[in-house]
């Protein structure tokens, strides 16, 4: 009886909003995970030849990058730190193409990712890379 | 919001030190609050046109790290008698100096241009700054990328010299349109421009090599090689020419930051 009106205080309650949340904060991560995989087939991982761990964002590697890879670069240069979303609104290209890019950048090396509740974060670790 | 300005050239010797010092000084004198850098470190020239003296800081220890950029920032605001309105940040002429800088790796030059990028906030966003303008060194240097990569305005020295022609046209293709920069092109040295029909010959010929937009050309005047780079043109000789060549373009730059359209992409 006790544990009944625990269940319906739970239903009526935060409860149910967190756990829709958690699922939606899952899916759209695994969203993003497949558009990389989608990207990355479509270049047929060319620009990930030469991924190392910590790849210096210099105005060299920005010069040799593919062009969507470069504007998308360009575009967390400008903002400092951003979302794809962000991104999106700078480079006016779809959200879930900036963020297969920036992510794809992230795998090669030359941004880090930051999540913050629900939001990543991208941007260029210009200092850590001694 | 303030700009930052970049000037470059494929080659050396196309005036771009002369059009920066006379760009920024023109700027401050129409009211605007207006720092110049001299970026380029393989061989500064402003400390030693400014007279600047011996600054315990240059803008080398700003890109090393080693201290604030308003540390290295010189009033010269008294040179052109505009209150307030011009600063200028100069490189390290000593031969040691220039050892230094020519030796960076690919990771400090990446730091340099968070460095560089960060000015847009430390001087343009907290210190109400109108214009930054860069002078560079020529061709594909990286500090010379790194100024145009942060730039919001490019400005291409350029001479109707057949080799500075070809390196130019290919730097735009190149370099400028990769990074979508906003590019304008000062057309210097030119013999006989004074006549309405050959100005309009140099316009034509120039938006057909180029393909940019063509801020101005500047004839090629002796009085600038007699003053031997002694005097500010657009302070000391406001009735020359040169000066009103100058005012010209720096109104063109001023309109083209009051119109939304020509809003350009800032920089990575």
């Amino acid at each position: 009886m006790e544990k009944k009106a625990v269940a319906a205080q739970d239903l009526s309650g935060k409860k149910p909003v967190l756990i829709l949340e958690k699922i939606k904060e899952n899916l759209e991560r695994l969203n993003e995970k497949i558009e990389v995989m989608i990207e990355l087939q479509k270049h047929g991982r060319k620009d990930l030849e030469q991924t190392i761990a910590d790849a210096p964002l210099d105005v060299m590697t920005l010069l040799s990058m593919p062009d969507h890879l470069r504007k998308t670069a360009m575009a967390v240069c400008r903002l400092g730190r951003a979302t794809a979303d962000e991104i999106a609104q700078q480079t006016h290209r779809a959200r879930a193409v900036e963020s297969a890019y920036v992510n794809q950048l992230v795998i090669m090396g030359h941004m880090k990712k930051e999540r913050k509740g629900r939001k990543a974060y991208f941007y260029v670790d210009r200092e850590s890379q001694e | 919001m303030g700009r930052m300005v970049a000037v470059h050239s494929y080659k050396g010797g196309t005036g771009k030190t002369l059009l920066s010092i006379n760009l920024a000084a023109i700027l401050a004198k129409r009211g605007k609050k207006v720092c110049l850098f001299d970026l380029d470190f393989r061989a500064p020239s402003l400390a030693t046109i400014l007279k600047v003296g011996n600054p315990e800081h240059w803008m080398n220890d700003y890109l090393n790290g080693t201290c604030e950029v308003d540390k290295v920032l010189i009033d010269f605001s008294d040179r052109v008698n505009s209150k307030n309105r011009l600063f200028v940040a100069p490189a390290n002429p000593a031969t040691e100096a220039i050892r230094d800088m020519s030796a960076k790796d690919r990771k400090w030059e990446m730091r340099a241009l968070g460095r560089l990028l960060a000015l847009r906030n430390s001087l343009l966003t907290e210190n109400a700054f109108d214009y930054l303008v860069f002078d560079t060194s020529p061709g594909l240097q990286y500090s010379s990328i790194n100024a145009i990569v942060s730039a919001d305005l490019v400005i291409v020295a350029t001479t109707l010299d057949r080799s500075d022609v070809d390196g130019t046209r290919r730097m735009l293709r190149e370099l400028y349109d990769l990074f979508e920069k906003k590019t304008e092109i000062v057309l210097n040295k030119v013999l006989d421009a004074s006549s309405q029909s050959s100005k309009e010959g140099v316009q034509t010929k120039v938006k057909d090599v180029y393909q940019v937009p063509l801020l101005g050309v500047i004839p090629c005047f002796c009085d600038i090689l007699k003053a031997e780079g002694n005097i500010i043109f657009v302070q000391d000789k406001p009735d020359h020419p040169f000066t009103k060549i100058l005012g010209e373009m720096a109104k063109e730059i001023d309109q083209m930051q009051q119109k939304p359209a020509l809003t350009v992409q800032q920089s990575c």
